[in-house]
């Protein structure tokens, strides 16, 4: 058995699962492909490729893991493959077509080829029950007990698994729901059971009873996922402690999450702008506002810091938007795009070109791959263009075909559009580009930040190939590749802390502000959160309660989070205070506000986060080039075809200015800087890329 | 001099300018304050050239943009030839390019930096209120603009050197009820129109206006070749359909029927609208703006093509949409009144075209969208007991109407067939908030369905009444009679109906178009139009019948005697 001890942070993607293994002599990184039907198996491959690196057996790097921290793709995958717990709803009698009618909406008014979707749980498992409250939380229609029982019959002899407890103003009073959980329970013991008050208490039934059916639905199967994935390291000798990355950017307990899997849905991308923050604080760059961008090989994620906070939505969808199905749960907003490495490029019969939505996935995959694809794709282009280097592509492990590149581009892009090869190849990239910088206009036109002052992170594998480009057009100073960037998330899971997160609905307003209402509620949540941060003690170092406040102007229906300093409220000045925080915050996200309105609440919030480490990340020790570098010819839009020094990045001075073009490659990742930009290695092992003043014109 | 661009130039430049666009919708709709913005989304961004042409709009509803943005453009050069940087212009004028009075519309002018117009930005929303008359913003018994009672704002100047003119201010909050709601609007819709123009000066200076002058113009070619393509996919003919309006006040008793003549030439790649053949105005609410009659052609005929033609004025050079003056599906004379030119008469022609095109041959053109605005849907206004405040808003308690295409069942919420679905519809815990109100129900109603080899939607039924305190509700409610048609053997959808349930549980037949007044314990039933099949009900899938049957939308015995399938 080794002295040593390890720390793990894995995530899952769709392709690559990815490994950061801590411990006293630093930190390394592998990558495994991820096993679809297993990714239990992902997660052990790379664990085997660790123990090998590390000249240890399997068991013996387990053996001295103390935390293994996991983001899964899991959850969201049942969904998507339609693998959850069969599944029933619980609605308010009169209101069962909830799930059916969502909230209407629409992408494409014309386009009659997108069939209505099916709601999340079918009519025909969905019942009404006799019951009513109002939005004062007086019940108008007692609960009819009876029905009850016999729907929990019909439920047992329907092979039911899990159910949705969803009524209309259950946020207000929730004893129907509570009372119907009860002989649920009773008369269909076994039945996974998600309340839909106590899940997420938020205002429209639509989304808090999407948030209860999904959550319901990943109980049984997430159960035995976190069972099954636990069992498995400790069967190989693992002891520590199992967590589990959420939608919220924060880790919890593996029986946690159990008990509220809906919290897994978006488990591995919410932890880059923790990673993303991280990483710009280190580096010093001082930005207000940092843009995460983690590009794959099918999506491009988009999240971001504003101000030190990473803003949360409750509009995440599970497929496209008005397609798929909305949470409704609150998470950290994550805006993801059809646009990666394996896009294709197509040009259409009126001949304009188009990039996506459809991706090459990881099978055929590019042209490049050699698996039989013929399309061409973003990394077809990238080959094409001598930025990839076909012999070391993922440090190697895998070998590129260029011709097979070439061909696909010239017969699919180039001929059609009368252009030479390179202009094509560069045109793929110019309008990927484009369509990932739109996925940022967009999420940061609704969280109120300005991309041109912002850092721009290029997070994931596939970064590198064009980050440069995107930071130019939104007008950044300064792209950073951290030293991690290429498992982004995995390098958030290690440093993110414990999360819980507990909400009460409160409507009041600063016009009429119920004092002793607000001030209730406030001591319930901070009971509650102090009650948590109890439980962790010990296993934590300290913890920390924030509180805050969900509002907005009257009428209005979108609501800001607005900080507190602290949650009391002793008389009018705490309210003033409070309405003045409102005006500020609604201007930075909004660039305008109303002075002289009243403020409404809709709810209160207290957060705890349990640091679980009080150092900064070791460098990592593996992300040596090969030793045997050449310049190489690439082609630049500026310069065309011409000699580009490949650089590792120990053989840069950090802090060193150096200008581009020139290409940086590390066994995870290659980074291309064209010329005009200028480059540098930073202290803790990033590349931090200035994309040149000059503007470049999309159009010569 | 400029250049050809190549088809990567044009995709990313297109990219960029719905971008802005974009950009405009997403502000509008975080900051906008009333519910029928905010809550319903009734609102469109769009961008047109300086010689008016539509060029970009994201995410807007089809009979907001279409046309319209370029005849409102065109109006406010017209009266204003001296346009500056920092101007901005009110528009709601039927009579000058607005679809209808209640469509307040935001246009700023954007120059370059030698002062140059080179595009202009609109911001159009569905205002809470007007100022009419009676409380709603859909007069459809108005018999002309006077009694409607709205401000009209032919392209008035509100903003110069980015400043507003408070004359208007104060004239709009004297007549418009709740005019902090108004104001709050009014600063979203300004707001998302900086934001464009903001946009739109960076991407010139960026890329060059010239470039930018060059971009329209090949864009506007592609989008022509685009639809010169996917009209020489239809068959030849020349075709007509009707669909007839229900009677309202002010009409003839037998209704409105609205005929559109069209005539498909595949050879030339161009389609002919004609709607001259239709009534001349009436003294009703229900007469359409040109734009709005021009957009409704469009629109039947968009959706029975190539769902990817871009919609923009290129591609409208192959569609001739024939109008004439004083004609209903028209070109209104002031003071016609237009009240309601979005929906009712101008769905009859959406849906009149695109069923005539269904009618060329299989495959092609789409069945009815169910008719509008059902009460669930209404204005409702009166005074909040729990606060003393009166209050307006139009409600979205219940919408569907979706008619079936060769290759595809309904989409579910279209609301109705100029909206298209973009429509979002009320949380009832939101709109219990917002108004004194209880909504009892809101249910789809099984076997109600336009049936067809594919189904149209069916109908939804909310029952509503105030809590403490009457209310009134408006309401515009066509598809009582004339439900909407299938198309191709499909069968036609559920009529709409309203009722009032009085205090003793009976229920009262309500008018189709009325001004109700609701006490506290009478509730009002509510029930949507479905939506059109296409194709012979016989010729669906078996397995679509079982689901339908299985998840309750066709009952066993309509699955027999309708779908002939056996269960």
């Amino acid at each position: 058995m080794t002295s040593q001890r390890f720390r793990f942070a894995c995530d899952t993607g769709g392709t690559f699962t990815d490994l950061l293994v801590e411990s006293d002599q630093g930190l390394r990184m592998y990558k495994a492909h991820t096993v679809a039907g297993d990714p239990a198996k992902g997660v052990l491959d790379a664990l085997t490729k660790a123990a090998i690196d590390h000249g240890l057996e399997l068991r013996a790097l387990l053996e001295a893991g103390e935390l293994f921290v996991h983001g899964t793709t899991h959850a969201i995958n049942a969904i998507v493959m339609g693998r959850t717990a069969k599944t029933a709803l619980l609605a308010t009698q009169g209101h069962t077509d909830v799930l059916v009618l969502r909230e209407g909406g629409r992408t494409d008014p014309f386009d009659h080829t997108v069939p209505y979707p099916d709601p999340y749980v079918p009519r025909a498992l969905t019942f009404g029950v006799p019951e009513r409250i109002d939005a004062s939380g007086a019940i108008l229609t007692k609960l009819d007990e009876a029905r009850v029982v016999e729907i929990a019959k019909e439920l047992v002899a329907r092979g039911v698994e899990a159910v949705a407890i969803a009524f209309l103003w259950s946020i207000v009073n929730p004893t129907h729901e509570l009372r119907v959980a009860e002989l649920l329970h009773k008369h269909a013991p076994g039945v996974a059971i998600t309340c839909s008050h106590a899940l997420n208490p938020t205002l429209r039934e639509y989304r808090r009873t999407s948030a209860a059916a999904i959550d319901a639905s990943l109980k049984p199967l997430m159960t035995r996922y976190l069972g099954g994935i636990e069992e498995r390291l400790r069967d190989e000798g693992f002891s520590g402690r199992v967590l589990v990355l959420t939608s919220q950017g924060g880790a919890m307990a593996a029986s946690a999450l159990a008990a509220a899997p809906i919290h897994a849905i978006n488990s591995g991308p919410s932890l880059a702008p923790v990673a993303g923050r991280y990483h710009a604080a280190r580096e010093g760059d001082g930005a207000r506002n940092v843009v995460v961008a983690d590009t794959g090989g099918t999506t491009y994620d988009v999240s971001l810091v504003r101000d030190g906070f990473i803003p949360w939505t409750r509009e995440t969808w599970i497929g496209a938007p008005y397609r798929g199905h909305m949470t409704g749960f609150p998470s950290v907003d994550v805006k993801s795009v059809g646009a990666g490495g394996g896009s294709i490029a197509w040009v259409d019969s009126g001949g304009v070109l188009h990039v996506g939505p459809q991706s090459a996935g990881a099978n055929p995959g590019p042209a490049c791959y050699g698996k039989g694809g013929t399309k061409p794709t973003v990394t077809d282009a990238s080959v094409v263009l001598g930025h990839l280097d076909p012999d070391y592509f993922l440090g190697g492990s895998v070998t590129l075909d260029a011709a097979a590149a070439r061909a696909a581009i010239q017969n699919e892009v180039a001929s059609k559009l009368g252009l030479s090869i390179e202009e094509a190849a560069n045109a793929i990239l110019d309008l990927v580009t484009e369509n990932m910088v739109q996925a940022i206009v967009d999420i940061t036109v609704n969280q109120g930040v300005d991309a041109s002052d912002a850092l721009l992170i290029g997070g994931g594998g596939a970064a590198g190939l064009n980050s440069v480009a995107i930071a130019r057009r939104l007008g950044c100073a300064t792209v950073l590749f951290p030293e991690t960037g290429a498992a982004l998330s995995a390098s958030g899971a290690l440093i993110s802390d414990l999360t819980a997160e507990f909400r009460r609905p409160c409507f009041t307003a600063t016009d009429r502000f119920d004092f002793d209402e607000v001030m209730t509620s406030f001591a319930a949540l901070a009971a509650e959160a102090h009650a948590y941060e109890e439980a962790q003690k010990g296993a934590t170092l300290g913890a920390t309660i924030t509180f805050a406040v969900e509002a907005r102007y009257p009428n209005q229906v979108w609501d800001l989070e607005v900080p507190l300093e602290h949650a009391r409220f002793n008389g009018p000045a705490d309210v003033e205070t409070l309405r003045q925080a409102f005006h500020a915050a609604h201007r930075q996200v909004f660039a305008i506000d109303d002075p002289n309105s009243a403020v409404e609440l809709v709810a209160l919030v207290a957060r705890v986060r349990c640091a679980l480490r009080d150092r900064d990340l070791p460098r990592l020790g593996n992300a040596g080039g090969r030793d045997k570098l050449a310049a190489r010819k690439a082609w630049f839009q500026s310069r065309g075809w011409c000699e580009t020094p490949v650089l590792r990045i120990e053989d840069l001075v950090p802090g060193q200015n150096r200008a581009g073009p020139a290409i940086v490659e590390t066994p995870f990742t290659t980074i291309v800087i064209d010329p005009g930009a200028r480059f540098r290695a930073t202290q803790s092992g990033g590349l931090a890329v200035d994309p040149a003043p000059a503007r470049v014109s999309v159009a010569a | 001099m400029t250049k050809q661009l190549d088809g990567a130039k044009l995709a990313i430049l297109a990219n960029r300018f719905e971008g802005v666009a974009r950009k405009m919708a997403n502000t509008l709709l975080r900051t906008g304050r009333s519910g029928v913005l905010n809550r319903a989304r009734d609102f469109s961004c769009c961008i047109v050239t300086a010689d008016c042409d539509l060029l970009a709009a994201a995410d807007a509803l089809p009979i907001h943009v279409l046309s319209g943005p370029d005849l409102m453009a065109r109006a406010m050069r017209e009266f204003h030839p001296d346009l500056k940087r920092g101007d901005a212009y009110l528009h709601n004028s039927p009579y000058h390019g607005c679809s209808h009075a209640a469509d307040h519309t935001i246009l700023v002018p954007v120059f370059d930096e030698a002062g140059k117009h080179r595009f202009t930005v609109l911001a159009k929303a569905h205002q809470a209120d007007i100022g009419n008359s009676v409380p709603t913003t859909y007069h459809g018994a108005a018999r002309d603009v006077y009694e409607e009672g709205a401000l009209i704002f032919p392209a008035v100047q509100v903003e110069r050197d980015f400043k507003s003119n408070d004359d208007i201010v104060r004239m709009c909050r004297l007549r418009i009820r709740i005019p902090d709601q108004w104001w709050g609007d009014y600063l979203a819709m300004m707001g998302a129109a900086r934001i464009g123009e903001r946009e739109l000066e960076a991407l010139g200076r960026d890329v060059g206006w010239d470039q930018l002058d060059a971009f329209a113009a090949q864009w506007f070619d592609y989008a022509e070749r685009r639809a010169d393509e996917a009209i020489r996919a239809l068959p030849a003919g020349r075709t007509q359909a009707t669909s007839t309006h229900d009677p309202f006040p002010g009409t003839p008793a037998h209704g409105i029927p609205i005929t559109s003549i069209v005539t498909v030439d595949p050879a030339a790649g161009r389609i002919e609208v004609d709607l001259t053949q239709n009534p001349d105005c009436l003294p009703s609410g229900l007469n359409l703006s040109e734009s709005c009659a021009r957009t409704a052609a469009l629109i039947g005929v968009f959706n029975s093509i190539d769902p990817t033609v871009p919609k923009n004025a290129g591609s409208f050079r192959r569609i001739d949409v024939k109008l004439r003056e004083n004609c209903i599906a028209g070109i209104p004379v002031h003071p016609t009144s237009c009240s309601v030119a979005t929906t009712n008469v101008a769905d009859r022609v959406a849906n009149a075209t695109q069923r005539a095109i269904a009618e060329l041959a299989d495959g092609h053109g789409m069945a009815e969208v169910g008719a509008v605005i059902p009460a669930a849907s209404g204005v409702v206004s009166g005074v909040d007991p729990r606060t003393g405040a009166g209050f307006v808003n139009q409600v979205f308690l219940g919408f569907t109407g979706g008619a079936a295409r060769a290759g595809n069942d309904a989409w579910l919420t279209t609301a109705h067939v100029g909206n298209g679905g973009m429509c979002f519809q009320d949380s009832i815990e939101l709109a219990e908030l917002y108004q004194p109100i209880l909504v009892q129900e809101r249910a789809l109603l099984p076997d109600t369905e336009g049936a067809g080899q594919w189904r149209g939607a069916h109908s939804v039924r909310v029952e509503f009444g105030p809590i403490g305190a009457p209310i009134d509700v408006g309401y515009v409610s066509d598809g009582g009679i004339n439900g909407p048609k299938g198309a191709r053997g499909g069968l036609s959808g559920n009529v709409a109906q309203q009722h009032k349930r009085k205090r003793d549980g009976t229920l009262e037949e309500l008018p189709a178009c009325a001004m109700i007044r609701v006490e506290p314990g009478e509730t009002i039933v509510s029930v949507s139009c479905g939506g059109g099949g296409y194709g012979a009900p016989t010729a669906r899938d078996r397995d679509r019948v079982r689901k339908d049957v299985e998840e309750g939308w066709v009952s066993k015995s309509r699955a027999r005697e309708i779908y002939g399938y056996d269960v």
